[in-house]
């Protein structure tokens, strides 16, 4: 019995111990997935990994991965939509509400990638590593440079001038105070960050598509100009790229840049890489159910009989494919696991862009023209020289080419807006509709709402 | 069942001498008596079951000679008390007896006591009688709902309580329910109350992973509702603000069965056998193959009309052909030719899908005790179909509770629970590939279910539904150890000190493999394996010390104070392969394609809490208690929070003025008010500002991924615990000797600091940032009544009924919230949480057959913009309960349990589907309300005319869909009869009673679809979208209770 009372007061004694044990310590627990905002960039590996992580959200489902495409194709007349969700069939019938989740999840996955790049930009200029030499330290800050110069590129041409924020986010309240710029000020900071990215960036020594050199910073300026309708530089920065041989050519057949599992080809000055840990998000909604998708995006009746006209399409009728119950579906994307990499800047655009800019300065037949430029792009198809010879019929061909040439890609929308044909091509007749609504819950009195939005 | 010899032994050889002499029921005096000593032999039994009664407490009035009846209900006095004299006889649940002793032997039966104002009440880190609680709070006995054969315990609950809302969102046996304490008052973190297992804090976040379409499976269902005894719901801040942080969502305390002291090994078998199903009538109502392809005609030439008018040529082109017209009718056209509407045939699938399921349970359990040593031994097994292929559940546990005391002031115990569950699953809610119901139910009737050279046709982007119910592998196994270890020491007089370490342990493995016949698993992905094992485990280690006193004869004071050290770890590993040689091979490592993951994530929670109570004379109560909790999830400026609370109650029945009123028998009026937190549900790590590692990309060309890193998570050093305060006044009023007992609660809980994934600008590059933001409040009613409307030996019929209502409301709120698809629930400051935000649709138009919609500006038209969505109605009931009868009839028994729900709206999705007018075309089943559609002027319809232009089919969030949820369902019938007790005594039984028993027999209710309860998902934040989910079964069971 004497034991046991020992131990009646030896247990709550051993107990209250235990209770009053460092409270502060045994509170304080880190995940081991994720780390502490304090330390995120501080040397070559650090700089490496927080680059990658840019293209990572530039290739993410709600930017180049999926939804920021499909705005520009499901926008054009290639494609329609069979699947339950309002909100893909209103891009296609031009009656975009502003509560669309789409486009929530275009603009949110667009910031967050600049939030990434405004890291890099920020950040890796002070790193003191000495194993970052100088070449390697501003290759990174030039892509992220050239990243947030694509990024803030697609958000002009989607709502057009948005709030620039050029600095990392550090706590919840650093964006309250920003307000919309104009359409002029969003574009000049494309350029304000690709003129930083163009000196940053090395010339290519091997041909990578899946990362930007400064000859991709190149053809992003040609694309640039063409859509500020200044055709000189348009011309000039295309022809630089086009100079480049080695690393870029128009691949025959058509096929050849897509099909196979071909990735990286020659075809691409710019494409995002995609593997079986991530993927890309395309591919579901176009494979036809046989193949494990839903076909809720298929090409639409009329693009199915231009593509299938030999006349027309040549040999890209590749892109499209048929069930055995015959229904055509769309065929760009279709890997498993979805590896398909996003086209973003494909060297046939960078020779229609030059074929524009001089058709636009009326150079349009003979060598070094407009119809040299968009014959290269229809001979790799199978196709005849055009027939056009006036400047207008030119233009005409070039834009049919265009929507040929990039039925899948996320095009078409945004050519016909630039080119101010959407009204005419599409039947569109309220203007407001060529800018999307800015998301309802993102719209403040410093981010007022689009006209004829509501 | 003989274990004791010696002197019991002799004893009972003794007694029933007496019987065999006497052979009457009743004693009569007898035998000598020593000259000073008497000598009384006595018997204690029930007055209605002539059952006896072990551990009765006998006393001689006036004296200290105390003793207890023995495992056969005897015992015995030697006393120096001349005859007569009286004797006075206490057990837990009888009325305390007093008889007066003219000699030996003598037989007390005792009446069971109604009203169980004396009965034991578990409550916080201690217990309290019925009579002296203070807070609100509700006793459910498990006994009375366990033949309603659900996975669950909770789900057995529903309308068994007032102010708890219990509903059984899917069919799905063993997966999550929507279960709330007086209504919803988080947003962000979890709204389920806290589960007490024997003073293990039970986790019921669910640890699934694979996808089975939104849901997600309970863990409470591991535990085998046979060894519950008893539920204690904590409702009030005064009842719950000793679990500070853990209590704002209210406390259930679940109480398993244990042995008794002195007693007998009693054996308990039951056995119960049933089916399940889903009546065809109450199942959706579909077009047939020709209804279909007249409808699609009828879009297609209304639409065609349409473009027409508007100029829209590529319009007019798109709807040029009838897509059902003859084959030979311009074949090469778009869309190809079909065939004409009378050509169509019609598919029954949801026939396929549904079944008479089988349900199977077993329990055994073993009880009893010696003098120091108590035991329970139960071991069960329980095997569930769904009312659909191919789901089902099972689990077999094991149960052993002990308790020994090692000498006169130490006593030790453990409870253990060990159970094994598996669960065979499927996609039976929200997603198109793989899930079960968009295969039957979403598919169009007219669609073949194979194609014209034999294979399994596949439709819509939908998988084929044989190819499903043969080919399906979800497999999950749960492995759950729940158990405890006490020590309680006396350490003096009223003063107690105890000690417990408990463990929660599940290792939850789940398995899922999809093969090439399946959409997810066809070619080129040839095979989709998922491997993903969860083992989380949750320790508490806690100390109390009790000290309860009476002094100056009328003053009682209880005082708790105690602390606690909890530890939660969640791991998981998911690995994933695509790519298989064949159908063969299903082991991930045969993929030629593998990826893998691993999480890892822990909180740890210290506290330290008291209280105080005290009483004077049984009229006045007073009772204060606080807690303080320390979280590791909390920003370092606010790691810790205080959660007290004031108690107070006023007994009227034992003052002067009310002590002789005997039509009142017991009336106490109560009041609480306090603060409870919640931390429950948030990330554990979301007050840090984090940066994820998962943002891999190459740099090179096939280089293969190289590891990148992104902004995950902004920072907010200031999150804290999110507070619920709680002010409750309630009576309790018993009449006519209680045999009619009411009690009545109002409560008004306003939540501050609410946990909040805040909406930032998405400028900043991040969407939510967890905040302490927003505010909401609970306001309601309870009532219920309890009637012992006739109570004689041969009839008896018990009544309960309660009713509770709750008003909802968030009153503050930084901006909008939207949940789920499409936005069709939202938050927002001044409504209701669950409100549907909608165009409202109020008529259609008897000219144009177009809807017309309620505009913000008060008009009306058939156009819309964003700014018209508003608010119509919420997914929560104004009130709802359960009405209960009990009847027994000489040897038999039957039950009834009628639940209800007033006022909650629904959102009809499958409808929202199959009623898009066409122009979901061959992508979904119409269903046969679409026949009303508008067709001709003058038609009164609310089904609009079948166009692709304008607004009449095109919304999405359009408030046709949202219907009147309002039920009232017998949710369990029950009729037993039990053999008499003199028969089962011959037979050498205690009792045996065969039963049969059914549920969700039927329902009244003006809901469209199957089941208004349905809801699509198991988050939080979602309640009220009926999609893609089973119903509740209905079920019919017959079964066998034997105890030994």
């Amino acid at each position: 019995m004497k034991t046991f009372k020992k131990i009646t007061y030896i247990i709550p004694a051993m107990l209250v111990i235990t209770g009053i044990q460092s409270c502060k310590k045994f509170l304080d627990v880190k995940p081991k997935d994720a780390v502490s905002d304090d330390q995120t960039i501080f040397d070559k590996s650090s700089s490496e990994t927080a680059v990658r992580g840019i293209y990572r959200g530039l290739a993410g489902d709600s930017y180049y991965g999926s939804s920021f495409v499909s705005i520009g194709y499901f926008g054009g007349d290639n494609v329609q939509w069979t699947g339950s969700q309002s909100i893909v069939q209103d891009f296609i019938s031009h009656n975009v509400k502003t509560d669309n989740a789409t486009v929530e999840g275009v603009w949110s996955g667009i910031y967050s990638t600049i939030n990434r790049a405004n890291n890099a930009i920020a950040k890796i200029p002070a790193v003191n590593d000495i194993a970052l030499t100088a070449t390697e330290k501003n290759q990174l800050i030039g892509e992220a440079y050239f990243i947030r110069a694509l990024s803030y590129f697609d958000l002009a041409r989607t709502w057009g001038g948005v709030p620039i924020v050029t600095t990392p986010t550090v706590t919840s309240s650093d964006g309250n105070n920003i307000k919309r710029s104009s359409l002029a000020d969003t574009y000049a900071q494309v350029l304000s960050d690709l003129n930083a990215a163009e000196p940053l960036l090395p010339l290519p020594t091997v041909q990578n598509p899946v990362r930007a050199n400064r000859e991709t910073a190149w053809a992003l300026k040609a694309r640039y100009y063409l859509y500020q309708k200044d055709w000189v530089n348009a011309e000039k920065y295309a022809t630089q790229v086009l100079g480049d041989v080695t690393n870029y050519s128009l691949l025959k057949p058509y096929s050849a840049w897509f099909a196979n599992n071909a990735v990286a080809t020659k075809e691409s000055v710019f494409e995002l890489a995609y593997s079986a840990t991530y993927t890309n998000g395309e591919r579901g909604s176009w494979q036809p159910p046989a193949n494990g998708g839903t076909r809720q995006w298929a090409p639409s009746p009329a693009f199915i009989t231009l593509v299938n006209d030999p006349t027309i399409g040549g040999n890209r009728n590749t892109i499209i494919a048929k069930t055995s119950a015959g229904l055509w579906y769309g065929n760009l994307y279709y890997r498993s696991p979805a590896t398909d990499p996003a086209y973003v800047i494909r060297i046939a655009e960078v020779y229609l862009i030059r074929a524009e800019a001089r058709a636009q300065q009326n150079n349009l037949i003979g060598a070094g023209s407009a119809s040299t430029d968009l014959n290269a792009v229809r001979d790799r198809a199978g196709l005849p020289p055009t027939t056009a010879i006036s400047q207008a019929d030119i233009l005409l061909a070039i834009e049919n080419e265009n929507r040929l040439e990039f039925s899948e890609e996320g095009h078409r929308w945004f050519d016909l807006v630039r080119t101010g044909r959407a009204a005419a091509v599409l039947g569109i007749t309220d203007p407001n509709k060529f800018l999307l609504p800015i998301p309802f819950d993102q719209v403040t009195a410093n981010i007022p709402q689009n006209p004829g939005y509501h | 069942m003989k274990i004791f010899i010696r002197k019991k032994h002799l004893y009972s050889i003794v007694t029933k001498l007496f019987l065999v002499l006497l052979s009457t029921a009743t004693f009569a005096q007898q035998g000598s008596l020593p000259p000073n000593n008497s000598k009384l032999l006595g018997v204690v039994t029930d007055a209605v079951t002539k059952q006896t009664i072990p551990g009765a407490v006998v006393a001689i009035k006036g004296t200290t000679h105390v003793v207890a009846t023995d495992e056969k209900g005897r015992f015995e006095f030697i006393t120096a008390q001349k005859y007569p004299y009286t004797l006075v006889v206490t057990y837990v649940g009888y009325k305390t007896t007093e008889v007066v002793a003219d000699g030996s032997p003598i037989e007390i039966q005792l009446q069971e006591d109604i009203n169980n104002l004396n009965d034991v009440v578990v409550v916080g880190y201690g217990s309290s009688t019925r009579k002296n609680l203070v807070s609100a709070q509700s006793t459910i006995k498990a006994d009375e709902v366990k033949s309603i054969p659900v996975a669950s315990f909770d789900a057995q609950l529903q309308g068994k309580a007032a102010g708890l809302q219990i509903n059984s969102n899917t069919g799905t046996p063993g997966d999550g329910i929507f279960v709330r304490v007086r209504g919803t008052t988080s947003i962000n973190a979890s709204n389920d109350p806290l589960y007490v297992v024997d003073g293990v804090f039970l986790n019921n976040t669910s640890l699934q992973t694979v996808n089975t379409g939104g849901r997600a499976t309970s863990p409470i269902a591991d535990i085998n509702p046979s060894d519950i005894e008893s539920f204690e719901v904590l409702k009030d801040a005064s009842a719950t603000a000793i679990y500070g942080s853990r209590g704002a969502n209210g406390v259930v305390i679940i109480t398993t069965k244990r042995g008794k002291f002195n007693d007998k090994p009693k054996i308990d078998f039951s056995v119960t056998q049933g089916v399940a199903y889903e009546p065809k009538g109450d199942l959706w109502k579909l077009t047939t193959g020709p209804e279909h392809a007249e409808i699609v005609n009828e879009f297609y030439t209304n639409s065609e009309a349409d473009a027409i008018a508007a100029g829209n040529t590529a319009g007019a082109a798109t709807y040029k052909y009838l897509p059902f017209r003859a084959l030979t009718d311009n074949p090469t056209a778009t869309p190809a030719p079909r065939g004409l509407p009378g050509d169509q045939h019609t598919y029954d699938r949801l026939d396929e899908l549904f079944r008479t399921g089988a349900l199977r349970d077993y329990s055994l359990s073993i009880s009893g005790g010696s003098k120091d040593t108590k035991y329970y031994i139960g071991a069960g097994y329980n095997y569930q179909d769904a009312d659909i292929k191919p789901i089902y559940f099972d689990r077999g546990d094991l149960r052993v509770n002990i308790d020994q005391k090692v000498n006169d002031f130490i006593q030790v115990g453990v409870t253990n629970s060990l159970s094994r569950s598996f669960r065979n699953q499927a996609r039976a809610g929200d997603g198109p590939a793989g899930g079960l119901f968009q295969s039957a139910l979403h598919t169009p009737t007219y669609l073949p279910e194979v194609n014209a050279d034999g294979t399994p046709a596949r439709w819509a982007g939908f998988d084929n539904l044989q190819v499903l119910l043969n080919n399906y592998k979800v497999g999950t196994t749960s492995l759950r150890y729940v158990g405890n270890f006490y020590a309680d020491v006396k350490l003096a007089k009223g003063l107690t000190f105890k000690t417990s370490w408990s463990l929660d342990y599940n290792n939850y493995n789940e398995s899922e493999y999809w093969n090439d016949k399946t959409q997810l698993g066809a070619a080129p992905t040839n095979g989709l394996a998922t491997s993903s094992i969860t083992d989380a485990s949750a320790w508490v280690n806690e100390q109390t010390i009790n000290y309860h006193t009476l002094f100056a004869s009328k003053h009682t004071l209880d005082v708790v104070v105690g602390n606690t050290i909890q530890n939660n770890v969640s791991k998981n590993t998911f690995a994933q392969g695509s790519g298989f040689p064949n159908n063969a091979y299903t082991d991930i490592t045969s993929a030629a394609t593998r990826t893998a993951s691993q999480t890892w994530t822990k909180s740890d929670l210290a506290s330290f809490f008291s209280r105080v109570s005290y009483n004077y004379d049984s009229r006045y109560y007073l009772e204060a208690s606080a807690r303080a909790d320390g979280s590791s999830k909390f920003g370092t400026n606010n790691k810790w929070g205080y959660f007290p609370a004031v108690g107070a109650a006023w007994r009227l029945k034992d003052e002067d003025f009310l002590r002789d009123v005997s039509a009142v028998s017991d009336l106490k009026l109560r009041a609480s008010y306090g603060t409870t937190g919640n931390s429950n549900g948030i990330s554990n790590f979301a007050s840090q500002g984090l940066w994820t590692g998962g943002a891999g990309y190459p740099d090179i060309t096939s280089g293969g991924d190289k590891a990148g890193t992104a902004p995950q998570q902004l920072p907010n050093k200031d999150l804290k615990w999110e507070s619920t305060t709680q002010f409750d006044v309630g009576a309790d009023l018993g009449l006519l000797n209680n045999r009619l007992s009411l009690t009545f609660d109002v409560y008004s809980k306003i939540t501050n600091n609410v946990l909040l994934q805040t909406p930032v600008p998405e400028i900043t590059g991040f969407s939510t940032v967890y905040s302490n933001a927003g505010k909401v409040s609970n306001k309601g009613y309870e009532f219920g009544i309890d009637a012992h409307i006739v109570r004689t030996k041969e009839f008896s019929w018990n009544s309960e009924f309660n009713i509770s209502g709750n008003v909802n409301k968030v009153i503050t709120l930084p901006a909008p919230i939207s949940e789920y698809s499409r936005d069709w629930i939202t938050l927002r400051q001044g409504s209701s949480m669950y409100s549907f935000w909608m165009y409202k649709q109020l008529y259609v138009d008897p000219a144009t057959g177009n809807a017309i919609f309620q505009h913000a500006d008060g008009t009306k038209g058939p156009t819309v913009t964003t700014a018209d969505r508003q608010i119509v109605g919420n997914a929560l009931p104004k009130f709802q309960g359960g009405f209960t009868n009990n009847f027994t009839y000489h040897a038999f028994d039957a039950g009834l349990l009628f639940t209800y729900e007033y006022g909650n709206k629904v959102l009809n999705m499958n409808k929202f589907f199959g009623e898009g007018g066409g122009t979901r075309d061959a992508n979904r089943v119409i269903f046969a309300d679409q026949l009303n559609r508008w067709t001709h002027p003058g038609q009164i319809t609310d089904v609009p005319r079948v166009t692709a232009y304008g607004n009449n089919y095109t919304l999405d969030q359009n408030s046709r869909f949202l219907e009147d949820g309002s039920f009232i369902r017998l949710k369990s019938l029950t009729i037993g009869y039990t053999l008499p007790a003199e028969i089962s005594r011959k037979i050498d039984i205690q009792k045996l009673r065969v039963f049969a028993s059914a549920s969700n027999l039927f329902i009244i209710t003006k809901y469209t679809g199957p089941d208004p309860e349905a809801n699509v998902t198991s988050g939080s934040q979602t309640q009220g979208l009926d999609l893609g989910t089973p119903p509740q079964p209905h079920t019919i069971q017959i079964g066998v209770n034997l105890t030994l």
